[in-house]
Formats: structure tokens, sequence, C-alpha cells
């Protein structure tokens, strides 16, 4: 399961500071909604539940944007990786 | 109770520091009409990609031109370069204005004939003259802006051949100051061999000079280049006037105006950078006003702007195909237009907008066009709103050489349309299709059939 390092802080705003690195990051209403999601324990099927209720967006398109954001989060070195902590 | 419109979800790295030469990034604002027409009801009536001309800004953009050399200069004429748009709707519009036709080859003469101009009002310029598009242009009394010394005699033995007296113009290359110097057209200045070419037209006692002509550049940003190439033209007409009491009647300015696009690498965007007509009218007419050339005898002044005077009317409209991320992290957007339809990706940062407000974020983005190919960029690292698959996009001021240099290459080209003056749309030349390549390409007999 996907789990943010826990150096990792994240403001209302949207505002992420990993604390590991120094960097900062912005995130928009969607992307916060979805890292506040991961961060609560929700997986893909309850995210997807989740935003599609409230959103207009279909599921296929969700789904695309939804691993791909993830990808980005991963290369942005924001997730544990297997193993650590 | 109605859903929320989705954005698609993004994180970006936020750098601290000053901000770039480009200074913080702004907002880009969507432009969802053109002329109070909507790009997407127009998208959706003749398919995408789409090329929309506004036939009111070409209008107000002549009409502002006209009125900034003929408010300085007392006889003005503009001649329509035919090579920066050829459409003939297009072509129509500034002949209605009142221009006549530059060409630059025989199908450009022909083009211009069919369009109904009279052969008298057109200027036949280029390197490339055959000796059938030469015996045209006399036949017709054109004015031939003679590019070399082969093509001089060429119209010197026509015009034994077909007992005519061509009317003809020099065209002249000069130092204007600025670099690199266009030295292909035409005969040099200050080496002298443009007035040796004067000398040898006069000599032959059998061509009527009608006129001088110049072309410095092409997207030129400097005024003072042609007000140094007004002044050297004007010094070569009264030299013609003392040596053979000869008078010119028109010096033609050529053309080269920059637009407003931005050039690749350019530190200021061109909105900012590009001189305006009344700048380029000022240098020119006040260059020959103040030469030596008698006030009774001032030529015509002829000016061949085409970039300037089209390209904000043209906009390219079309459709997001996909998004994906680069091995950097970095977004790609490809759309359904490329370089093969938008030629002048190569050297412009185009204006690119999304056609409906998407979001207030915005992402480093490459955009792709969608060929087949690594160099079908049409912008690299700008700032985009997020479009997803399906969304719209229009290029700003594509109005030039586009529609004249664009590439058919593993598509059609699209249909291009006009918005005149009430915004009516009309389309002005038709998608091509499978039939129109195929109707040109013949199969031997023996490579018709195959078994599989």
């Amino acid at each position: 399961m996907l789990k943010l390092k826990s150096n990792v802080a994240i403001s209302e705003s949207g505002f992420v500071f990993d604390a590991g690195t120094g960097d900062s990051f912005s995130l928009n209403a969607t992307g916060l909604e979805i890292v506040q999601l991961i961060q609560a324990g929700k997986d893909f099927p309850e995210i997807l539940k989740i935003l599609s209720e409230k959103y207009e967006v279909d599921p296929e398109s969700f789904e695309r944007y939804y691993y791909d954001f993830v990808a980005t989060l991963k290369q942005m070195n924001l997730f544990v990786h297997h193993g650590e902590e | 109770m109605s859903k929320l419109t989705f954005e698609r979800p993004i994180i970006q790295r936020i750098n601290a520091g000053l901000p770039s030469k480009y200074g913080m990034p702004r907002r880009l604002e969507p432009l969802s009409q053109i002329d109070g027409v909507s790009i997407e009801s127009l998208l959706q009536e003749f398919g995408s990609p789409l090329f929309i001309l506004s036939e009111q800004t070409i209008r107000k953009t002549y009409r502002e031109a006209y009125r900034a050399f003929s408010s300085r200069y007392p006889k003005v004429q503009f001649s329509w370069s035919y090579k920066t748009n050829y459409l003939n709707a297009v072509c129509n519009i500034f002949h209605q204005e009142g221009a006549w036709a530059e060409v630059v080859s025989g199908f450009e003469f022909q083009k211009a004939l069919a369009n109904g101009v009279p052969g008298e009002l057109i200027i036949f310029n280029g390197p490339d003259k055959s000796r059938e598009d030469l015996k045209m242009a006399i036949q017709h009394q054109s004015l031939i802006h003679i590019d070399h010394f082969d093509e001089l005699y060429d119209v010197i033995h026509l015009s034994k051949e077909m007992e005519e007296r061509p009317k003809v113009a020099i065209r002249v290359n000069l130092d204007t100051g600025i670099y690199p110097l266009w030295d292909r057209f035409g005969f040099n200045f200050e080496n002298g061999e443009a007035g040796d070419a004067l000398t040898r037209i006069m000599s032959s006692e059998r061509l009527d000079l009608v006129g001088l002509h110049t072309h410095i550049g092409t997207y030129m940003l400097s005024t003072d280049a042609y007000r140094i190439a007004a002044t050297k033209l004007a010094s070569l007409a009264v030299k013609l006037e003392r040596k053979y009491g000869h008078l010119i009647q028109y010096i033609d300015m050529g053309g080269g105006f920059a637009s407003k696009n931005t050039l690749k690498g350019a530190y200021y965007p061109g909105t900012d950078t590009a001189p305006s007509f009344d700048d380029f009218a000022e240098a020119i007419t006040s260059a020959l006003m103040s030469s030596d050339i008698k006030p009774d005898h001032l030529p015509m002044l002829i000016l061949e702007t085409g970039r300037a005077l089209i390209d904000d009317a043209g906009y390219l409209a079309g459709t997001v195909l996909a998004t994906k991320r680069l091995s950097d992290g970095r977004r790609a957007t490809i759309i359904d237009a490329g370089v093969n339809l938008l030629f002048t990706s190569f050297w412009y940062d185009h204006d690119i907008r999304p056609v409906a407000p998407v979001s207030d974020q915005s992402e480093d983005t490459t955009i792709f066009g969608p060929l087949c190919m690594n160099i079908d960029v049409i912008r690299s690292n700008m700032m985009f709103p997020l479009l997803k698959k399906g969304d719209r996009f229009v290029v700003r001021r594509v109005g030039a050489y586009n529609m004249t240099q664009w590439m058919q290459f593993i598509t059609f080209r699209p249909t291009v349309i006009l918005l005149d003056k009430e915004g009516k749309p009309h389309v002005i030349r038709k998608k091509e299709s499978l039939e129109t390549f195929n109707s040109q390409e013949l199969t031997p007999d023996h490579l018709k059939d195959f078994d599989l």
C-alpha cells in the first residue's frame, strides 16, 4: 500500500514540504484531496468512489490521471519505498 | 446537486529564489472566440484541426498599414505578397482593398491572373523566372523585377523576339547595417553592380526602366535598415535622372516587416519589440522625402509587406490527443496539428492557448504534434494549463506562410475557413482527401495487382 514518508508535511492549502530533502511542492485541489485520502489509508477503488461522486469524471479517465499522478509523486520521492522505515 | 468540474491532479516542485529572466509565471488566458464566434462551435462544424482567418482583422491591419504610409507620402501602393498566403479568398480581400499582386513564380503569376488582377498590376519578383514565365509577363505588360544578369539578357532577347518593350525594374541588394547581409537577391549597390545593370538597361534601349526594388530581409526589427535602404535607392534614382534624364515611376521597398510573433530565443515578446507600421513608414518616407529627388519627381512608393499584414488574422485551432510524462517528469501534450501545418513553429515561440477555461494551474509542458517524428515540437518548455484528451487549443498569429509552406505528410491538410465581416464562416479551402492525392498518381499496369 502507498504510504507517504513520515517527514513529509502537507498543509491544508496544498503546500508540501519534505523535511528530508528540503524540497517543497504545491498540489492543486484535486491533487490535495487524493493525497489526503492516500494518507488516510484509502486504496484506489475507495478514492475513485469518493471522487467520482463529487466530480464530473468517468472512472476510466480518473484511473489514468490517478496512476499518472501517483507516478509523479513517486518520482518526487514522496512515498516510502519497500523496506524503508 | 450537479457535480464539480474535474481538474487533473498535479504536484509541482516549488523553485525558491529569484524569478527567471521571464519573470513570474503568468496565467495563460483562454481564447474561446474569434470575432465573437465560438471556436468550439467552429471545430464541431468543420472538424479538427482547423485554420481560421478573420476578414475583419485582415482589412483592419491593411488599412492601418496604408494609413501609416499614405499619411506621410503622396503616392503609396501596396502589393500583396502571394507567397505569404495565396489562398484566393485572402488575395482577393487585399485586391479589394486596393493592393496589386506581387508574385515570385509562374504558378503565382497565373494565380494572380486567374484572380482577375490586370497583368500590368502584377509585380514579378524572385530568382526563378523561366523563359515561358518571362514571355507571359511581357505579354501582360507586368512589372518584371530583374534579379540577375542572366535574366536581364533573357529579357533583352525576348524583347527583340517578341517585338515588345518590357517594363522592368532591378532588384538591388545593399548594406543596411544589419547582419546577415541579404545579398542573394538582385544586384549589389556598394560594388557598383546595380549601377552596371542600370547602364546596361538604358543602353539596350529596348526595355522600359520603370522602378527600383529592394528586399532587405525578413522579420526585420530595425526600422533604421529601411531608412538606409530607401536613402540608397533614392540616390540611384537621382543618378539615373542626372545621367540619362530618366525618371523612374516607383521605388519598391519590398517587405520583411516583423509581425508580433516572438522569435525563439528572443528576450522580450514580439508584441513588445515589433515596430509599428508608423515606425516603418516614418523611416522609409522621411528618407525619400529628404533625398535629392526633386519634390515633383517623387516616385510612387510600393510596399510588398506580407507577414505583418496577415499573421494576426490567422488562427489554428485543434484538439489535444493525449498527455504523457517525459523521462524527467515533465508533461508532454500531444495535439492534432504538427509542424506539417505549423511550419513557423521552427522559428517562433507561438502563442498557444486553451479554448475553454480549464484550470488556474499550469505545468511545465512540451507540446508535440501528431507526426511520427522527433522534430515535431510546437512548443518546448512552456507553462501551460492542464489540458486533457479532447480539450481544444488555439494557436494565434499563424496567418503568414503556414498556408503556403505547409507539408502534406502522413495526413491531409485541413479545412481553412474565413470569418467574414459579420462573423459568418466560409470554407475557403477544403480538407484534402485520399482522392486529392490519388488523382495525381499513375500506377503502371504491371503494378496494379498483387496477391498476398
